[in-house]
């Protein structure tokens, strides 16, 4: 075993840290998200004229306590930024699982069936990229109306098509190798091929664009957001903190600058996540 | 089986077309006897793989048998519907692919790739399975076989997944196995190896194979009957001495005059005439005009 094992021990290295700073920003933030009325100092909706715009503690004229200062309604900018984790959590949890259910799904019928199912579906991917993307989610929670469950509906509606057709064409390319005639000549029902032989080598894939699309939904959340478009202005996200810290920015920056750190952080650490685990999961590459 | 019929395979008067009419098979027949090797030979394009994967039922999708039968231990395979069709060609026919390298699942071991077959088709349990595919990776003198199972495909040699590839055929005890140009892909010391594999293995289960190739080195070593092919259409069926002693087609004649020789490396190279391919494709050409002449 030690000829094949020896390989997969020299990766540690560069790939290692392509996977786990990713995955502890994750954490980091998964953790804020769970525990947020634990963690967060103050109320993040809590307002104190008294203490308006707040530095952050490492800058002079600051309270004790307000770690990263208070916007200009006297809020507590760590607490709001810990609980717009969650919101940003759930909103890249949920729609980017249910954008890859329907975009593989279809990615996998229409690349392995091919015919009439490709035709379909293929246009029908050509028709929906056809839109901008985030024009088409503005104009689709201005038609479902605001709230999470609409916000998580129109990424979903808006980005399985990234998946089927990634998935549409690597499942294109698996389909003609000669292991699936080998296992349709051992009597394997397409089904049964295609679930069993092709989807396993189009996972990393999909993991890949899975991560990738968490990191996406996250950005789109905070443009709705910011425009006022995600979830009641009650609720602290990243993006609204954003769009009200922008009108501050000369006198009060650190209320732009904090939540668009978390957002980078986040994002960056889903798309790198993504090739990570692409690379960690696939036996081929490496 | 339930048949009387003695021939492992006939195939008769056999026609595939792409979708826009071109014939890639032109009314080609052939029969194979239980433990007979027929190799298929023919330059690149002649049709060779085409005829294996319509028996197996592999066809690319736009490749369709537009006329003609295939008879599989005298069962009609062309008549049945797909399900059965697949179950009875699990059950008595395999294929020993042309490139070792994508012919086995990347990302699944090789054990899994050898045993479900087995399970499936078969209806053996899963140690009965294990203990047949352990035997066979040790007959084709896999050193390590336990090793071996629980291995990925790119972890193994070209040769290495080329011999699991031959194990996996054998396996459930074919009574046919076409040969899809196995040895191609090999470099020529490993091709050596592989050939003599096939022939003791074969010999030793008296499989009937179907050998594509497009090596008259190795139709010679191996076949006891070959199909001479150019553009899909049969030139010359014979037993393997007399194409070699009395070939009777001038493409034959010149197929193997274009053999380069080790016993005599003074010969200049022959390939085979383009006077002669041109009247070949003239004859196809008319050939196609009757063809369709008479199905108007």
């Amino acid at each position: 075993m030690a000829d094949i094992t020896a390989p997969r021990a020299r990766r540690i290295g560069p790939i290692n840290l392509r996977l786990w700073l990713p995955l502890f920003w994750i954490a980091l933030v998964i953790a804020a998200a769970l525990f947020a009325p634990l963690i967060a100092p103050h109320d993040p909706l809590e307002q104190d004229l008294m203490l308006e715009r707040l530095p952050p503690w490492f800058v002079a004229g600051t309270e004790p306590g307000y770690w990263l200062g208070t916007d200009s309604l006297g809020r507590d900018v760590l607490s709001r930024m810990i609980f717009g984790a969650r919101i940003a959590l759930i909103v890249s949890f949920t729609a980017a699982l249910a954008a890859c259910l329907v975009g593989t799904t279809l990615g996998l019928i229409a690349g392995f069936f091919g015919g009439w199912w490709d035709r379909v579906i293929s246009r029908l991917v050509d028709i929906w990229m056809a839109f901008p993307p985030v024009l088409f989610a503005v104009l689709l929670v201005a038609v479902l109306g605001t709230g999470l469950g609409s916000v998580i509906l129109a990424i979903a509606v808006i980005d399985w098509t990234r998946f089927a057709r990634v998935i549409r064409a690597e499942t294109m390319v698996q389909a003609r190798m000669d292991y699936v005639d080998s296992a349709r000549i051992g009597g394997a029902h397409r089904m049964t091929t295609l679930i069993s032989e092709i989807l396993p080598n189009v996972l990393p894939s999909v993991i890949a664009l899975l991560t990738l699309e968490m990191g996406i939904a996250v950005i789109v959340e905070a443009i709705l957001s910011f425009v006022n478009l995600s979830i009641s202005s009650d609720d602290p996200t990243w993006g609204a903190m954003i769009a009200e810290g922008r009108g501050a920015i000369h006198f009060a920056w650190w209320v732009l600058l904090f939540p668009l750190i978390a957002l980078f952080l986040t994002v960056l650490s889903f798309s790198t996540l993504g090739e990570g685990l692409k690379r960690h999961f696939d036996p081929v590459l490496q | 089986m339930s048949s009387l019929h003695a021939h492992t395979l006939d195939v008769i008067k056999l026609n595939i077309a792409l979708p826009n009419g071109h014939r890639l098979l032109r009314n080609v027949s052939l029969t194979l006897e239980p433990g007979e090797v027929r190799a298929l030979v023919g330059e690149s394009g002649a049709g060779k793989s085409m005829i294996g994967k319509s028996v197996l039922g592999i066809l690319p999708p736009n490749v369709a048998i537009t006329e003609g039968e295939i008879l599989l231990e005298g069962q009609h395979l062309n008549m049945m519907t797909p399900p059965t069709r697949r179950k009875i060609v699990a059950q008595s026919a395999a294929l020993i692919p042309q490139d070792p390298l994508t012919a086995l699942n990347p990302v699944r071991k090789i054990g899994p790739q050898i045993i479900d077959p087995l399970v499936r088709i078969q209806g053996w349990n899963a140690r009965e399975a294990e203990t047949r595919a352990l035997d066979l990776l040790d007959r084709v003198h896999i050193r390590d076989p336990k090793r071996v199972m629980q291995s990925y495909p790119h972890e193994l040699s070209g040769g290495m997944r080329q011999r699991v590839l031959i194990a996996a055929a054998f396996a459930p005890s074919p009574r046919l196995i076409v040969a899809d140009e196995p040895t191609t892909a090999l470099d020529v010391t490993v091709q050596k190896q592989i050939l003599r594999l096939i022939r003791e293995l074969q010999q030793e289960t008296g499989t009937a194979v179907l050998f594509v190739t497009h090596d008259m080195g190795v139709v010679a070593k191996i076949s006891q009957k070959v199909t001479v092919l150019f553009a899909g259409k049969v030139m010359e069926d014979a037993p393997t001495r007399e194409v070699f002693t009395n070939p009777q087609h001038p493409y034959t004649r010149a197929l193997i005059a274009a053999t380069p020789s080790y016993a005599d490396l003074e010969r200049p190279f022959s390939p085979v005439p383009a006077s002669l391919i041109a009247d070949l494709h003239a004859q196809i050409a008319q050939d196609d005009l009757l063809y369709r002449g008479g199905r108007i």
